[in-house]
This record gives C-alpha cells, sequence and structure tokens, in this order.
C-alpha cells in the first residue's frame, strides 16, 4: 500500500502555508462575523483570537505525531490510523474522516452558491453550477497534487485586493465599539471561540498531504506561519466588522462582509462586492479540490484496487448530488451549524487523542526513543 | 504525457459546451435597462405614498453641447421620471415596471429622498426593506425634503446641467466634506439599528431654481422629530466626527462677524460615573483653525489669542446648548449613550431613555488660530 511516492510529484515546504491557508481563508469568512459576536457582542474578536490560537496547538500535535510516524510508513492520516487503531478499527475511521471531508466540502460548496444565487444570480440553478464547478474540480485534482497547489498559491494571490478592501473601512470605523473589552462572561467568548471553529478548520488536510512534501523540516516553520496569517486574516476581519457596524445593526446582517463591500464606491466601477464574490469563487476551486483529492487518497488506501483515476468521478457525483439535495437557506445554515460541533471533534479532540495514543503505544512497546 | 494528451482532448469539448450554459441565467445589458438613479416617498396619508423614480436616458439629442461632450446626461427632456400612488414599504421597481418600456434595475441607485412628513410617518418599513436588498449599494445618500419629492426630482427649471438625482447627491457629498457630517446609507442604517443612538439625515429645500441644505433632520429611531438649522452644522459635526475644512462664523459684536475655517478638529470623549442616575460626559474638543475673513480691525497676529478664547467660548456654549436641546427631546443623534456604553462595564441599558436627559454634558473646546491671512 505504502508505495514510494516519487521526487517529481512532491511540493515545495512553501505549500504548508498556502494549501491551509486556501482552506481556511474560504467561504466562512464572508459571513462568520453574526456567529461569532452573538453572544460577547465586542469581545468576539478575543474568541476569533483564542480559536486561533487553539489551531497552533492543534498544528504542533499534528506535526510532532506525522514526525514520529515517518519510522513506521507512510506519514498520513490514513495509514497512521490504521496502524495506531488496528486494520479493522483504522478503516472504520478512515470512513468515518472521508465522510467529514465530504460533508466539509459540501457545506462550503452549498454555501458559497448560496451567496452567488442572493448577491450574483439569483436564478442561477445549484445543481447545474455544482456539475459545471465539478467539471473544473476534475480536472485539477486529475492534474495531481502539484497543480492543486499550484491553484491554492494563486487563490492566495487573487485574494490579496479582498483583504485590502479592508482598508477602505478604516476611515468609517467607530473604535469605540470595541470598548469595553472583556465585559463579557469567560463562558460567553469561550462558546462563541467554539462557534469559531467553522472558520479555522482546513487546516488539518496537512495531514493528507504530508508525505507529499519535500524537506518537511522547512514545512514547519511554514505551517505555523500559515496559521498565524489566517488568525490576523480573521482577526483584522472581526475587528473591522465591530468597528463598522453597530452591534444591532451587524445582529441584523447575515454576510457582513458582503454589506461593507456594498460601502465601497469608486468612480468608474460599483458593485465592487459583486466582483469580489466571483474572486471569492477562485477560492472554492482550491479548496474543494484539496477535499476531493483528499478523499480519493483516501478511498485508494482503504481499498487500493480502486484507482483515484475512478474514485474521483463517484466522489464528484456525490458532492454535485448532495449539494443539489440542499435547497433553502434554512437548509443551508442547519449545516454550517452542524459543521461547528463535528469539526471540533474531530479536529480538536481527535488529532489531539490520535497523538495521544500514538505516545502511548510508543511507551508500552518500550521503543527506543 | 500521453494521458494527459487524452484528458485535454476530452475537456476541450465539455467546456466548450458549458458556454451554451450561460443562457441559463438572464443577462442585464447596459443598453437594455433603464437604471434607477433616484427615488422619492412622499407621504399622502393612510399608509399611501406617491413613489418618484427617476432615471438617465442616455439617449443622444436634445442637451446641450457641453453636457454631451462630458458624456453626462443633460437634466430635463432627458431624463425620465415616474411617480405614482402605492403603499408604503412597496418597491417601487416592481411597482413601476408595469410603466417601464424596458426592465427597471436598481442597482445604482444614487439618493432615496422623503418627504416631512413621511419621515414623521416613520421610515420602518423603508428600512428594513432596504437593509434585505443585496442589489442597493449601501453608499447611496438619503435625505429628508422640506416641500415636495416629486417637485424635486421632475423639476425642469435648475440652473444645473445634470440630472437631479447626481445634483442632489453632488450637493450632499461636497458639503458632507466640509460643515456636514458624512452621511449615506450605511451610517444610517448603523445609527438605526444601533443601540443608544438615533440617525440623522441632511435636509433639503428647493429654493427657487437650485436646491440648498436646510440643516439635519434627526430622526428618533425611524421617526423624524426635530431639525437643526444651518448655521449649527457646524457645531454637530464638531462633536461627532473629527474633520476639517468646515467654517464657524462667530458674531462677537453686534454686526461683527469672525469665520474660523478650521484645518483640523478632533474630538474625544470621556465618561464617569455611567451606570449612576446622572452621568458626566467629557467632550474634549481640539480645533485647529485659521481666519481668512473678519470684520475690519477684529483680528491680528497679536489679537489672535484673544480672539481663540472668544470662540472657545461661544464653540462650548452653543456645543452645550445643542446637546441640551437633543437631550430634553429625548434624542441621541451625536451616539453620547455609545459613549457611555463604552466606558462603562456592565452598562445598563434599560434605563438609558430615563437617566439620559439627566446626563451633564461637559465640554471643553481649545482654539488654535494658527494664522490670520496675509495683512494684519
Amino acid at each position: 500500500m505504502a508505495a514510494k511516492i516519487s521526487e517529481a510529484s512532491k511540493i515545495g515546504p512553501t505549500s504548508a502555508f498556502f494549501i491551509p491557508q486556501a482552506m481556511q481563508v474560504g467561504v466562512g469568512f464572508i459571513s462568520f462575523q453574526q456567529i461569532v459576536t452573538d453572544s460577547p457582542e465586542q469581545d468576539g474578536w478575543i474568541s476569533v483570537l483564542i480559536n486561533g490560537l487553539a489551531t497552533l496547538f492543534v498544528m504542533w500535535t499534528m506535526l510532532s505525531m506525522l514526525e514520529n510516524e515517518k519510522k513506521y510508513g507512510q506519514a498520513d492520516l490514513f495509514s497512521l490510523q490504521c496502524r495506531l487503531l488496528g486494520k479493522r478499527i483504522g478503516n472504520i475511521m478512515n470512513i468515518v474522516i472521508l465522510c467529514y471531508i465530504c460533508f466539509y466540502t459540501i457545506t462550503y460548496l452549498r454555501g458559497f452558491i448560496e451567496i452567488l444565487q442572493v448577491e450574483v444570480f439569483p436564478q442561477l440553478s445549484t445543481f447545474y453550477f455544482s456539475l459545471m464547478f465539478c467539471f473544473i474540480i476534475w480536472y485539477v485534482v486529475m492534474g495531481g497534487i502539484r497543480n492543486i497547489f499550484g491553484t491554492c498559491l494563486l487563490s492566495f494571490i487573487y485574494a490579496v485586493p479582498v483583504f485590502l478592501s479592508l482598508l477602505f473601512i478604516i476611515p468609517h470605523a467607530h473604535f469605540s465599539n470595541l470598548l469595553p473589552i472583556m465585559e463579557h462572561s469567560p463562558r460567553a467568548i469561550l462558546s462563541s471561540s467554539f462557534m469559531a471553529t467553522h472558520e479555522f478548520l482546513g487546516f488539518e488536510y496537512l495531514m493528507f498531504f504530508y508525505p507529499f512534501i519535500k524537506q518537511t523540516k522547512h514545512a514547519k516553520r511554514w505551517a505555523y506561519f500559515g496559521l498565524l496569517n489566517a488568525l490576523y486574516i480573521h482577526l483584522a476581519i472581526i475587528i473591522v466588522t465591530i468597528t463598522f457596524f453597530s452591534q444591532g445593526a451587524l445582529q441584523a446582517t447575515i454576510w457582513p462582509t458582503m454589506t461593507y463591500w456594498k460601502s465601497i464606491h469608486f468612480p468608474l466601477f460599483e458593485h465592487i462586492d459583486i466582483i469580489f464574490c466571483i474572486i471569492m469563487l477562485w477560492n472554492l476551486i482550491p479548496s474543494t479540490s484539496v477535499c476531493s483529492w483528499a478523499m480519493t487518497r483516501g478511498i485508494k488506501s482503504i481499498c487500493p484496487k480502486i484507482k483515484m483515476k475512478y474514485s474521483i468521478y463517484g466522489i464528484l457525483i456525490l458532492i454535485i448530488l448532495i449539494t443539489s439535495l440542499i435547497q433553502n437557506g434554512e437548509q443551508i445554515k442547519e449545516v454550517h451549524r452542524l459543521l461547528v460541533p463535528v469539526g471540533f471533534i474531530v479536529v480538536y479532540l481527535y488529532i489531539p487523542f490520535l497523538s495521544f495514543i500514538q505516545w502511548l503505544k510508543k511507551r508500552l512497546s518500550g521503543d527506543h526513543t | 504525457m500521453r494521458k494527459k494528451h487524452n484528458s485535454t482532448q476530452i475537456l476541450i469539448p465539455i467546456f466548450c459546451s458549458l458556454f451554451f450554459l450561460s443562457g441559463c441565467v438572464p443577462t442585464y445589458i447596459f443598453d437594455d435597462i433603464m437604471i434607477i438613479e433616484g427615488i422619492g416617498y412622499d407621504y399622502i396619508g393612510n399608509g399611501k405614498i406617491i413613489g418618484t423614480i427617476t432615471t438617465p436616458n442616455f439617449v443622444q439629442g436634445t442637451g446641450s453641447g457641453g453636457s454631451q461632450s462630458t458624456g453626462v446626461p443633460a437634466n430635463g427632456p432627458m431624463v425620465r421620471t415616474l411617480s405614482a400612488k402605492t403603499y408604503d414599504g412597496k418597491s417601487l421597481i416592481d411597482k413601476f415596471q408595469a410603466e417601464g418600456q424596458m426592465g427597471l434595475q436598481g442597482g445604482k441607485t444614487r439618493l432615496m429622498i422623503y418627504n416631512k412628513a413621511m419621515a414623521k410617518h416613520g421610515l420602518l418599513r423603508q428600512l428594513s426593506f432596504r437593509n434585505r436588498d443585496p442589489d442597493l449599494p449601501r453608499d447611496m445618500n438619503l435625505a429628508v425634503v422640506e416641500g415636495n419629492c416629486r417637485e424635486i426630482l421632475t423639476s425642469n427649471d435648475y440652473q444645473a446641467q445634470m440630472s437631479v438625482t447626481q445634483y442632489i447627491q453632488n450637493l450632499i457629498q461636497d458639503n458632507s466634506r466640509q460643515n456636514y457630517p458624512e452621511t449615506d446609507l450605511a451610517k444610517f442604517l448603523y445609527a438605526y439599528y444601533g443601540a443608544y443612538m438615533d440617525p440623522f439625515m441632511p435636509l433639503i429645500r428647493k429654493q427657487g431654481d437650485h436646491l440648498e441644505l436646510r440643516g439635519l433632520a434627526i430622526f428618533k429611531k425611524d421617526r423624524y422629530v426635530m431639525s437643526i438649522p444651518n448655521k449649527k452644522v457646524f457645531l454637530f459635526k464638531m462633536l461627532f466626527q473629527k474633520f476639517n475644512q468646515g467654517v464657524y462664523d462667530m458674531q462677537y459684536a453686534h454686526g461683527k462677524h469672525i469665520a474660523l475655517r478650521n484645518v483640523h478638529t478632533a474630538i474625544s470623549y470621556y465618561v464617569r460615573n455611567g451606570n449612576s442616575a446622572t452621568p458626566d460626559i467629557y467632550a474634549k474638543v481640539k480645533v485647529i483653525g485659521q481666519v481668512r475673513q473678519a470684520t475690519p480691525k477684529a483680528i491680528s497676529k497679536r489679537t489672535s489669542q484673544s480672539v481663540a478664547k472668544l470662540f472657545e467660548k461661544s464653540l462650548t456654549y452653543n456645543a452645550k446648548a445643542l446637546v441640551h436641546q437633543f437631550q430634553k427631546k429625548g434624542v441621541d443623534p451625536l451616539q453620547l449613550g455609545d459613549q457611555v456604553r463604552s466606558f462603562t462595564y456592565h452598562f445598563d441599558g434599560a434605563s438609558w431613555p430615563d437617566r439620559y436627559p439627566n446626563a451633564h454634558f461637559h465640554c471643553q473646546v481649545s482654539v488654535n488660530i494658527q494664522q490670520t491671512g496675509i495683512s494684519n
């Protein structure tokens, strides 16, 4: 199973920065502010900060786990689970992880289609859009991990003007909205920190493409740097949102980022929100591709007979079907709400738990450090 | 390599066929739509309104030569307006579709104006509907009109050679770089939805063959309650935001004026006893300005210090009077309540409306006259 990965299909250490980055800064970035500021109001940014720092810890356990795993075989989550939990339970867990990835993809894809339907094309058909979109995904994934890495890099570059758009808001910001700091109970802050999980999910995909990274020693630094950058972007957005909207207006707004893009005005072109919305579409391509690719890897490790070439069809058809089954905004909201605990359990609890098992196993077998 | 080649061969027809799918979504071609620029609402009682829309008409023709060369459509025969009676809260775009020869699109609406009766009736339905509509830009200007919106939007006798909507928008935006506070839909909704604050709009009037700003219309939540006149707007903006290029005219003795043009004004608030029955609000204003017009012999380099003292006194007194006026009416367009909240842990918001009129407003203005012109 653990076939050697040829040097030609490996990617450089900077991929540990760009791929999690493309996964983390996604659709949630347009809508997460309302959820995060629901109970702690102006202290919402503290929740985002806490969650962002927690991702650094998870990343540390992930990286140390993968580094230790290198001795025993392929250092990715699927083979790691098989080794640590036994073949049978390991494969069951692999399937659970596959379901999680599928769920994650569908949530993001459908969430974005909703934004397109609300803001740009009201008549856009979910089915046709996801069909066309999956053709692109198919093309990208068939090109292999290097190709996917390329789209991640491009999406980061294309998104730079989107991040710079925050600067337009600064003259209109009411910084007194951030005061008084730490007014709300730790409980309210932590519970909204839990809700912010949605925003930071995505860096765990490092566990699937880790064996493809050259010079993993350098990759470590990039991985932490990527997380810090995502934390910075989210923190900047939440602070700008809190200062730009009054609390009442923020609670009445579903996509605050979209709404403040509507206030940006240039003499020659209007509706910068629609332009940015299309740029954000670029962000969806790498994140969906990485997910589909990770799923094909998972299927290959569970059942090595199925080649990636063929399993990708099944995966994309599944994504298209489930995406078009989710029909209205209420269902999308439910799905998004469900992703929070599921993602929290998988990333913030299960991965450290797995790391603990690895440590335990190493101790019990009396391994030579 | 061979495999790659195969996949491109499959892909090309697939991607070509995708172009046919683009017909699935309707297109709006610029020449085939009517872009709504301005919307006006006149309240006629009993939940009924007269709505008026204006659209620019880009057909070449009767406009004057000057306006054609700049591409700005001339006023008068080139602007098409529609108005009709409907109920409050209905989208005028849907209402007028039956009367438009082309599809109406509201994506570039620059202006919404309401007459005083409409503003007094309350804009609740209008605002929740504006906040919901994703097509409208957030930087459009709002205004309350003394008189009749329909008359303002459909009049042909303006001096300005541009569409009336652009005219009003330029009027509001250029003034908000000077004495008037910045107002647009986003800022109005900020104060409307926010707690412990009330929104405001500029107040305009048609005066003969031109329009003029009359002051600010102050709302209590969605209802118009009072207005402040043009000459107090400087004070309002001074207490509201950091700005420059405003002009404050002081009459220091009968018939004797000095006009201060500020190059920089900063405001900072400080609040004590935010949860007590009478909170203390301290406003510290710093004005740096220059004097360019004054009654002869009123000011020179030597006396500028003492004139600055006069300005400080006048600004402090009038600012306090303005806030007192707001407190009496129970409206808070200066967002003082929000300032109190931001300085108070566990702010008691429920009793704030009762405590607001009793709050002590302390104002300290320091004026620094940088220069007094080129002659003594």
